[in-house]
């Protein structure tokens, strides 16, 4: 049985990396006019990845590089395993899974850093040290609206926290929470106004130097972590399986799409500010916010 | 031919423009065209297309960028003077069949009828050993040496906070693809924030799109494609840029330039009028008063907002400039500097 849930899961995976890539294609067309049908097609970009050659700078950290693109990629599983699928359905059933998604965030920052650290490579540097910069404080917005999406729960648990949306979800019980949530998103993905690790501006940061088979994965490992982040979202702010007539996982399914769809479309229409002024705009005003959210949820809860 | 390899070449081609002087102006629209996907590192390029001519002096970068594609790959002149160290170059005068022309190269390469091009340069290391001990270290201790000329990181004094950081001095460009084409700067870094500047090639006068160069850095490379339409709806172009922040993303008073202008007002301009304006005054300064002390990504925006003929004026008195210039080829440290990003 477990096994089943596990090929499950990494079907449910891969078909969702597909669909996020194909509909991030098709944004990219609808948001520059040419129209999505101008859009590729991912398997055939990951075929055109895997025909070209792996090249390397001269000497590149190849383990710690590897194990940067395993890691992003086991992170977010762990994360899509620990969200309860039905009651008492979760593959990892902890009663601190909150607290071991806090964990995968924070690795996040760590395996980024490791991808831009390995390339040896100057651009690919930055893009690291740039990410670890604004991944730290960006964790401690999403730890503090975490914690108010536990509190009605009374639990760290997911399968509680859902549990407690019966009535009302977080995302409306706690209007700051989402949105905040969603920006923390789009930095573990590394997308549009967070995206300081693989930008445009250090062609291609922590990325300049990955070709063919390892750009691929690399690929994959970031839209495996927008599913990751996505379950986890729509768990805690959406009420994850509950809803009525259809089957619990496929509600599940459904919001978690949702939420691709929303943080995808962000990455498209949001700009991206200089790293110095995010800062001051994370600890002057997003940080803030994320603790009147916390207020909130503790006065709601009383 | 594989699957794969059938399935790969009904992608969209990935291209790496090195922009040449005199490019074709249809040059600076090709993310428009159909089955084509112009990449920002020449990693990720199974196509390296030259457009325009590239001087004598900057092709050894050309060599180095062209090694730089992975294999399979092909290389695209267009309107370009052909080279004796790519020989098998394709070679394309006119503007209208560029798109086809790519794509069929990728399609025969992909099918085996068209030979993956060797490299240029020899493989072997671009500078020599200079290293003194076991490791290259050489210098002080475990610190200093340039091992194959890349200087062994060593703290410096930092002209912004305090925080003495590892300096760093490299020459980046002429083809990194959000740079003016065909500028090279030596610049030393600390972190990311520029310590010294000296331009080594100034930039071609050519007609790149700021607009569009603008809304790349801030990550909106759709909005860019946009941008690109020849002012086709107009208003709907400046409602999403509206709608995307992106003047609220830069900072006030960024890049002030003699004239009165930062970034943001030189972005407005472009926003509301379809063309680049040109600054006004910029005789008086040099490269390194525009861009010393910035990090790097708000430098990348200064360096976007300016015309290629006020660049230029920047870099002709940055060789004149003290304050501006690097220490001639040695960093800081006494070290030899590093030998070029994408270039």
């Amino acid at each position: 049985m477990t096994l089943l849930a596990v090929f499950g899961l990494f079907v449910f995976l891969m078909a969702s990396v597909w669909a996020a890539a194909a509909f991030d294609m098709a944004c990219r067309g609808w948001v520059s006019g040419l129209g999505a049908r101008s859009a590729d097609r991912p398997l055939r970009v990951a075929a055109m990845w895997l025909t070209q050659q792996r090249l390397t700078t001269e000497a590149p950290d190849r383990m710690n590089g590897l194990l940067s693109i395993a890691g992003y990629l086991a992170l977010a599983m762990v994360g899509l395993a620990m969200v309860p699928l039905g009651p008492d359905m979760a593959l990892i059933a902890l009663p601190t899974s909150v607290v071991l998604w806090g964990a995968c965030e924070a690795l996040v920052v760590v395996v980024v850093f490791l991808h831009g650290w390995s390339q040896n490579a100057p651009l690919a540097m930055i893009g690291a040290y740039r990410y670890v910069a604004i991944g730290l404080p960006i964790m401690l917005l999403s730890m503090f609206v975490l914690i108010a999406a536990a509190l009605p729960a009374g639990s760290l648990d997911l399968r509680d926290i859902v549990t407690s949306q019966r009535d009302l979800w977080n995302a409306i019980r706690q209007p700051l929470g989402l949105p905040l949530f969603l920006l923390l998103g789009l930095s573990l993905t590394l997308r549009g106004p967070f995206n300081y690790a693989d930008s445009v501006d250090l062609a291609g940061g922590t990325s300049v130097e990955s070709s063919g088979p390892d750009r691929l994965a690399w690929q994959v490992a970031r839209l495996a972590m927008l599913t990751g982040f996505s379950a986890v979202a729509a768990t805690v702010f959406l009420g994850g399986y509950l809803g009525p007539v259809l089957p619990s996982p496929l509600w599940l399914a459904l919001k978690t799409v949702m939420i691709m769809a929303l943080v995808i479309g962000l990455s498209h229409m949001a700009a991206r500010t200089p790293v110095a002024r995010m800062m001051g705009l994370i600890w002057m005003i997003l940080l803030p916010l994320s603790f009147a959210d916390l207020i909130w949820a503790g006065l709601v809860a009383f | 031919m594989t699957w794969l390899n059938h399935l790969a070449a009904r992608a969209h081609v990935p291209v790496f423009v090195a922009f040449g002087d005199d490019a074709p102006a249809e040059a600076w629209t090709l993310s428009r065209l159909p089955g084509v996907l112009i990449v920002d590192t020449p990693r990720a390029a199974s196509v390296l297309l030259v457009a325009g001519t590239i001087p004598e002096a900057l092709i050894p970068y050309l060599h180095r960028l062209h090694d730089q594609l992975p294999h399979p790959r092909a290389t695209v002149l267009w309107q370009s003077r052909p080279t004796q160290s790519i020989p098998n170059a394709v070679a394309v005068t006119g503007g209208n069949e560029i798109g086809l022309v790519v794509v069929n190269t990728f399609a025969d390469l992909l099918a085996g009828d068209r030979v993956s091009e060797p490299d240029v340069l020899p493989n072997k290391p671009p500078a020599e050993w200079r290293g003194v001990g076991p490791h290259g270290q050489g210098g002080k201790g475990m610190m200093g040496g340039t091992p194959y000329g890349r200087p062994m990181a060593m703290t410096d004094d930092d002209i912004r906070d305090g925080l003495a950081l590892d300096s760093y001095t490299a020459e980046f460009g002429p083809f990194l693809p959000f740079f003016p084409p065909g500028l090279v700067l030596k610049l030393t870094l600390q972190g990311d924030v520029i310590q010294k500047v000296k331009a080594t090639h100034p930039p071609f006068g050519s007609g790149r799109p700021l607009l569009a160069a603008m809304l790349r850095l801030m990550g909106l490379p759709a909005l860019a494609v946009r941008s690109l339409n020849g002012g086709a709806n107009r208003r709907v172009l400046q409602r999403l840029i509206r709608l995307s922040g992106a003047r609220f993303a830069i900072p006030p008073g960024l890049g002030r330039m003699p004239d009165g202008s930062d970034v943001r007002a030189r972005f407005d301009r472009m926003t509301r009028t379809s063309t680049d304006a040109t600054l006004q005054n910029p005789s008086d300064m040099a490269l390194g008063h525009v861009l010393i002390g910035l990090e790097w990504h708000a430098a990348m925006l200064v360096l976007s907002s300016i015309d290629a003929a006020s660049l230029q004026t920047l870099c002709k008195n940055s060789d004149n400039d003290d304050a501006s210039s690097a220490t001639d080829g040695r960093d800081p440290s006494g070290h030899d500097m590093h030998t070029g990003h994408m270039s």
